[in-house]
């Protein structure tokens, strides 16, 4: 084998160069504001991102298969108003964290059946249901906010295990079981196959509808998980939750390397991509001071990834 | 039972004459109810209030006949009016309405082409760039801002926007036409020919000989032009200019484009339908009004509107597969 056969075979360029991204950007941050780096407020600070985290996970898996999700942030919305409704109805935390649940399944379900019953394209379903489902949340709502969800309640954003959040434990376990699903079972590789070619996955006998149907109604049920931890932190449920998260976890897929186009992407990189994208917001708005500039960071991060992408795909293939 | 089936799939493919039997009947209803939404004042607001989603609409439909999306228009409409505001406002430089003017048209189209680079040249998809988009500008317009409004629009401007000319406000008077030319342009012109051909098959088109770079850069080109058209026409009629300008507005526009018929996988769909999709989308805030259910109602709205885009879109892909059994058969 030829030294530079070695050098192409490496299959983890994408995920180590957007290690080293975060590696500069966190010398640079460190450099500049010697208290960024410290593991407390890191930690502490952490907490902005679980929700998000959560999210990008079923947001991966759907990338994967050539589809996209534009409606996980308003089934974050939909999951509060019916968390709010449902605490203020019955008292209790544990029937409205599952009325979330169930919300957030249902919404992704629906997702998922008008994809693969009427074969359209999952942009365009997704686009109509995050109006819809941010539509529901502000009509049944009306603009109203629930609050006073207990002090015990708030433990679960709030809490923490030797220094570590506990929704920092749920993500990881959550990142493993679907990052193993991913890469080491046959179900794994149908979501690959299905990315790379959906007709010809469906002659070799791959049940896609069904896979889609499930990967929608998998995101929705985390944006109800996500939503249960937004709503904790803020202790605050209102029609206006997830408000453009959809956008971060795309770009944090995105930007971890997993192609929008299908068929290529792990969880590794989506995991790295979060970090990065969390990282820089943090040090943007702190060193700045200004919040605006994070959306603007975010917008520019996603197209730039994107466009080095499709640029460095072009060299390749020459 | 057929007749019945037939008849509903033939409304549904013919959308310009479900649309308008719709409006009728919404307004025999409402009107019925309320003799206030008949009026010509009631009509004469609804006019003015599609006018700036006609003239966007009107870009967007030939992207999206293209095969391509442009969900940006919301945002890149707030920041033309921050920076049409800043150049023109007595408060700020002053530097003049003709200078403001032209000069946010030409950013507006300047942005366009930029978009359409990126689609095109960086192949980028569209949904990603505009998704971007979507948020960089809104950002970057918060940024300008700085948190204040601006007013204090020269009073030439406002008196046009507001009271207009021959009693419609310039901004009816600029959809009509922008509805005129894109009309001639999609039905007589080669372009608008070509644009149509592309989102039928890219495969055939390319065979012919079209460029499907050029032709993709000229959509999004002329819905960034459209917008700042829109922006300048529209906002002045406004009281203050704030940064949450256009929020929502690129659902809107996309909403009426499918709605009014024009396929979201590209090559199909009339001009007439986008229209009326615009009417009847313009509609549902005062209706929901004169039905006086009142403050309850507006919260509404938007889950409506996705309602509207997901019956246009099953209704669509059902007249797809119809087709497709009759071919066989």
């Amino acid at each position: 084998m030829k030294p530079w056969q070695a050098f192409s075979r490496f299959r983890w360029w994408h995920e180590a160069a957007i290690a080293v991204m975060l590696a500069g950007l966190l010398v640079v941050a460190g450099w500049l504001m010697p208290t960024f780096l410290k593991l407390e407020s890191q930690l502490l600070l952490s907490r902005q991102l679980w929700e998000l985290a959560i999210v990008t996970l079923g947001m991966t898996l759907i990338v994967i298969t050539g589809g996209i999700d534009l409606s996980v942030g308003s089934t974050m919305g939909l999951c509060a108003v019916v968390f709010g409704i449902c605490f203020s109805a019955t008292g209790s935390v544990a029937l409205a964290c599952t009325a979330s649940l169930i919300a957030g399944v249902a919404c992704g379900a629906l997702n998922g059946v008008l994809i693969s019953k009427f074969q359209l394209h999952p942009l365009i379903i997704t686009l109509a249901t995050f109006a819809a489902f941010r539509g529901i949340a502000e009509g049944i709502s009306q603009g109203a906010a629930y609050s006073k969800f207990g002090a015990a309640f708030g433990q679960v954003a709030r809490g923490s295990f030797g220094g570590i959040p506990y929704a920092g434990f749920l993500f990881a376990g959550l990142a493993v079981a679907i990052g193993v699903f991913l890469a080491r079972t046959a179900h794994g590789r149908f979501i690959y196959a299905m990315g790379h070619n959906e007709t010809a996955a469906r002659f070799a006998g791959v049940a896609v509808d069904r896979y889609k149907f499930w990967l929608y109604t998998l995101s929705g049920f985390l944006a109800g998980l996500s939503t249960i931890i937004y709503v904790s932190r803020f202790d605050t449920a209102r029609a206006d939750a997830g408000k453009g998260l959809e956008l971060d976890a795309i770009t944090a897929v995105v930007v971890g390397g997993t192609s929008i186009f299908g068929g290529r992407g792990n969880i590794i990189g989506s995991v790295l991509g979060l970090l990065l994208i969390h990282e820089t917001r943090l040090f943007v708005s702190r060193y700045w001071q200004i919040d605006e500039l994070r959306s603007i960071v975010i917008g520019i991060l996603l197209i730039v990834s994107v466009l080095l992408y499709r640029g460095l795909e072009r060299k390749n293939r020459d | 039972m057929t007749w019945f089936k037939l008849t509903g799939l033939w409304l549904l493919r013919q959308r310009e004459i479900g649309l308008a039997i719709f409006i009728v009947a919404i307004t025999a209803v409402v009107g019925s109810i309320d003799r206030g939404f008949l009026t010509a004042g009631n009509w004469n607001d609804i006019l003015v209030r599609s006018a700036p989603t006609a003239i966007v609409a009107c870009g967007v439909m030939l992207v999206i006949l293209t095969g391509e999306i442009d969900i940006s228009v919301g945002s890149l409409m707030a920041m033309l009016a921050a920076i049409l505001g800043v150049m023109i406002s007595e408060h700020h430089r002053n530097v003049g309405v003709a200078i403001g003017v032209s000069v946010t048209l030409l950013i507006g189209l300047l942005m366009g082409a930029f978009t359409g680079l990126l689609v095109t040249v960086g192949r980028v998809p569209s949904i990603i760039v505009t998704l971007g988009l979507l948020t960089a500008l809104r950002g970057f317009t918060i940024l300008m801002m700085g948190g204040t409004n601006i007013d204090g629009l020269p009073i030439g401007l406002t008196s046009l926007a507001k009271q207009g000319i021959l009693g419609l406000p310039l901004g009816v008077w600029t959809a009509a036409m922008v509805i005129i030319a894109t009309a001639v342009l999609i039905t007589w012109t080669p372009l608008g020919r070509r644009l149509y051909a592309l989102g039928s098959s890219r495969h055939s088109a390319r065979l012919t000989g079209l460029s499907e770079r050029k032709l993709k850069l000229f959509a999004f080109t002329y819905t960034g032009f459209l917008t700042a058209l829109a922006t300048v026409v529209d906002v002045p009629r406004l009281p203050k200019i704030e940064s949450g300008i256009g929020s929502d507005f690129e659902l809107l526009v996309v909403t009426c484009v499918v709605v009014g018929g024009v396929s979201i996988a590209g090559g199909r769909g009339r001009l007439v339908g986008v229209i009326l999709a615009v009417v009847l989308m313009t509609m549902i805030r005062p209706v929901l009004t004169f039905l006086d259910i009142g403050e309850a109602g507006e919260k509404w709205t938007k889950a409506i509107q996705g309602m509207f885009i997901m019956l246009a879109i099953i209704g669509d892909n059902l007249i797809a597969r119809r087709a497709k059994r009759g071919f066989r058969a």
